[in-house]
């Protein structure tokens, strides 16, 4: 019945589900191919990480397009169109950050001193975390409305931590004794891996509006 | 038949103006086709005329006697008026025209039906004013019963623009149930057709109307409701639909426009927000005075017109 008189509505559904399926894939490979950083350095296997990485983010894009198509032929109400397109816009930004920090490192060769190891994969977990929740809260989104305010909480605590974490980091590398090109490059490494916890920050709250603006 | 062609017009022109009072909303958010949309309106006006048509004819008839000349007269004042004030851009309901222009017959007469002329003036005062409280009570209470729903994006999505669908074709009969007597009671009044072939007349004319010139209408003007959310657009084609279904009951044709902006008003209480602009206010009460004025007077005019005669001068 819903498939007979809504059909591009659960081909757009089923399309947003693909996309948070390659988000998902693209976090998994960022995650892998920093700590393959963290242990062994640009090697074959951070490569091989980068590329996967570099695959989802390309796949979601492409069903990114897909949903924005359909949504140009008329599937659901304009403002839930909107709300789509302007989450999908916003969650888009997230692969390209993992991709800009792993080619930032790949580049720029840049080697990961062992004093920040423990620290840069506690900013990583508390990321990769926040990503995860992310995700969780937009999959709420579609299926169900509850919990959604809770996600937010979580998020934004998450958002903090990684704040305080990324001060810690920068303080630590501009202590130390390591040349101050490669200070100033971790630096801005560090800071696009903050980047991430921000913007997963602010879809979160734009779930939430998003939710919000459905109650009457 | 000739003398019919002006209701026609009358009817065609209300069907190209009001069909997008009721699916305006859901044709420009593009929820539904054009043509789906005019199908649907069309049916359901059709529907509406047939099935609750005549109570408003019986009002409109006995306003004043007219025989067919008066009545041609009356509904081609209330046509040029339409279309008069349509092109000065100058707020005007169909419904006004038409019983201003009975007026201006019945001046001619010196015959009225005083307490239906006042029971169609206080309906028509009513209307806007019925639009407001209906929207307020209505959004109030499927507002408790949505939120209760819980529902995600696309369940929520789904039920709106199923809701629209049929609170637009719920709307569409209404306006055919309402407005039938306006394109053809003067000629049942005039014994020139029977109640039924009168309904069946207005409504497929209404429905001319809808399929071949509401669709510029329907894609402008429906964008102002669209402006609200899509809930509160719902509410407002719900509450001006039960409005102008209400007033069928009471037999008195009135504005769907008009019962549209008091819905609006209400919307606005409730969020608290000015959702109408106070210039059309203004511009309705202008119109409850103006319209009939300006058909009353198009009626003498007209009548005074063809009763010219050559006066061969004495040599």
């Amino acid at each position: 019945m819903k498939v007979l008189f809504f059909k591009k509505q659960h081909q757009v559904e089923s399309l947003i589900y693909d996309y948070l399926e390659n988000l998902k894939m693209s976090k998994e490979h960022f995650y892998k191919a920093l700590n393959v950083c963290f242990e062994q350095g640009i090697c074959g296997e951070f490569d091989f990480q980068i590329d996967r990485t570099h695959k989802f983010e390309s796949k979601a894009d492409d069903v990114r397009e897909d949903i924005k198509t359909l949504m140009y032929e008329k599937a659901l109400l304009p403002e839930s169109r909107g709300d789509i397109m302007g989450l999908l816009e916003a969650m888009d930004q997230v692969p390209r950050l993992f991709e800009l920090v792993l080619f930032m490192i790949k580049t720029q060769k840049l080697m990961v001193p062992e004093f920040l190891i423990l620290d840069l994969k506690e900013l990583l977990d508390v990321t990769m975390e926040s990503c995860a929740l992310m995700v969780k809260q937009v999959e709420t989104l579609f299926q169900r409305r509850e919990g959604i305010r809770a996600l937010v909480s979580t998020i934004d605590l998450n958002e903090s931590h990684a704040d305080h974490i990324e001060r810690r980091i920068i303080t630590k590398i501009f202590d130390s004794d390591i040349d101050p090109f490669q200070k100033l490059q971790l630096k801005e490494m560090i800071v696009n891996v903050g980047d991430i916890s921000d913007q997963v920050d602010r879809i979160s709250k734009r779930v939430n509006i998003i939710s919000m603006k459905r109650r009457v | 038949m000739v003398s019919l062609l002006s209701g026609v017009f009358l009817g065609w022109s209300l069907g190209a103006n009001d069909a997008s009072n009721v699916f305006g909303s859901a044709v420009s958010a593009r929820m539904l086709r054009f043509w789906t949309a005019a199908l649907l309106a069309s049916g359901f006006v059709i529907l509406g005329s047939l099935l609750e048509g005549q109570a408003g004819i019986e009002t409109l008839q006995n306003i004043t006697p007219m025989g067919l000349k008066e009545a041609a007269v009356s509904s081609l004042a209330a046509a040029a008026t339409v279309t008069l004030m349509t092109f000065a851009r100058l707020p005007v309901s169909t419904s006004q025209a038409v019983v201003g222009a009975i007026l201006g017959i019945a001046v001619l007469n010196r015959e009225l039906n005083t307490p239906n002329l006042s029971k169609i003036v206080a309906c028509w005062i009513g209307t806007p004013i019925g639009g407001l409280l209906i929207a307020v009570i209505l959004y109030r209470l499927s507002a408790l019963v949505y939120n209760d729903l819980s529902m995600n994006l696309f369940q929520s999505d789904s039920l709106l623009r199923l809701s629209l669908i049929a609170a637009g074709s719920y709307g569409a009969y209404a306006l055919g149930a309402n407005n039938v007597a306006n394109v053809t009671a003067v000629f049942v009044a005039a014994d020139k057709l029977t109640v039924f072939a009168a309904v069946l007349v207005g409504g497929l004319s209404i429905a001319l109307g809808i399929m071949t010139f509401s669709r510029r209408v329907m894609e402008t003007v429906g964008r102002r409701l669209v402006r609200l959310d899509p809930f509160s657009a719902l509410v407002v084609v719900m509450a001006e639909a039960i409005t102008v279904h209400i007033y069928t009951f009471v037999g008195v044709p009135v504005s769907t426009s008009q019962a549209v902006v008091g819905a609006v008003v209400g919307i606005g209480i409730i969020k608290g927000i000015k959702t109408v602009a106070p210039r059309t206010l203004v511009n309705i009460l202008l119109g409850w005075f103006l319209t009939p004025v300006v058909a009353m007077v198009m009626a003498v005019g007209i009548y005074f017109a063809i009763h010219l005669q050559y006066i061969r001068p004495v040599p």
